[in-house]
């Protein structure tokens, strides 16, 4: 059971790492790189290394994601403006 | 009997997480689906985490296991009502049923 | 008992990955963003399910962080990111 869980896990992670660079709209990319981030939280737990977990959710899936969307948030308004 | 309870709870909380999954996908419109999540995944959750709960070696870190839950609840109200209410002030229209 | 926890940890693994495939649809971008919601809420799971499984307490705190972190992401986007209705989107 544990080896299917990582087959899925790592599945997972490459298949929403390749959507995240193929995808033409920005806002989606966005949202599959939160996403990428989840995942990557959950591999590095999954590889019993809690501290490394602790930094991706805090800095890759949390802060970087809500910069992203800030950032997108102001090209979306200046494009209007 | 408390591994029963708590398998009991883990799969009640399996359940909810599905529907929540299955509401996401399959709900036509904003408000819908916000309310599939929040509420579907939330119970889920509590009912995952007091299963683990049950199971914990020591009280401190059962308390901490069941302190995630009204963390989760609090966070993910305030990102409900966000949404709603940006999605209601930018006119969104609620799903209707289409009349034939 | 870790065996149950795990199984119910891979459950969960499958719905994520059931709602990676049909992510990010349409009609507005409030629905993309719910996927993302949707991760971080089954991830506190997974993960809670994960420190039970493998024996590492410090995955709860994973968890935690986890929780308050991908709310800030949601309030990031209904507050500042979120400015119409409808976008053009080229293969919804």
């Amino acid at each position: 059971m544990g080896f299917a869980f990582d087959l899925l896990l790592a599945l997972a992670l490459l298949w929403s790492a390749w959507r995240t660079l193929a995808t033409p709209d920005i806002f989606r990319a966005v949202i599959l790189f939160i996403v990428f981030g989840l995942l990557l939280t959950l591999v590095w737990s999954r590889l019993a290394a809690p501290d490394i977990a602790l930094a991706e959710a805090a800095i890759g899936a949390g802060l970087t994601g809500a910069l992203l969307l800030d950032a997108i948030g102001v090209l979306r308004g200046r494009k209007k403006s | 009997m408390i591994d029963l309870a708590s398998d009991a709870l883990l799969l009640v909380g399996a359940f909810f997480y599905f529907a929540g999954t299955v509401g996401l996908v399959r709900f036509p419109d904003v408000y819908t689906r916000l309310h599939a999540l929040a509420k579907a995944d939330n119970l889920g959750l509590g009912c995952v985490l007091a299963g683990l709960a049950l199971q914990a070696e020591s009280l401190a870190a059962a308390l901490k296991l069941l302190l995630i839950w009204p963390l989760v609840l609090a966070a993910s109200a305030a990102v409900s009502y966000a949404i709603a209410h940006r999605a209601e002030a930018l006119g969104v229209a609620p799903w209707r049923r289409e009349e034939k | 008992m870790s065996t149950m926890s795990l199984g119910v940890a891979l459950f969960l693994l499958v719905n994520l990955v059931a709602a990676l495939v049909t992510a990010a649809r349409g009609p507005t971008p409030a629905d993309r963003m719910l996927t993302a919601l949707l991760f971080g809420s089954t991830g506190v799971g997974v993960l809670a399910l994960l420190a039970h499984a493998m024996g590492i307490p410090a995955l709860v705190d994973v968890a935690l962080t986890l929780a308050l972190l991908a709310a800030i992401a949601g309030i990031a986007f209904a507050r500042r990111a979120w400015h119409g209705g409808h976008e053009e989107s080229p293969d919804d």
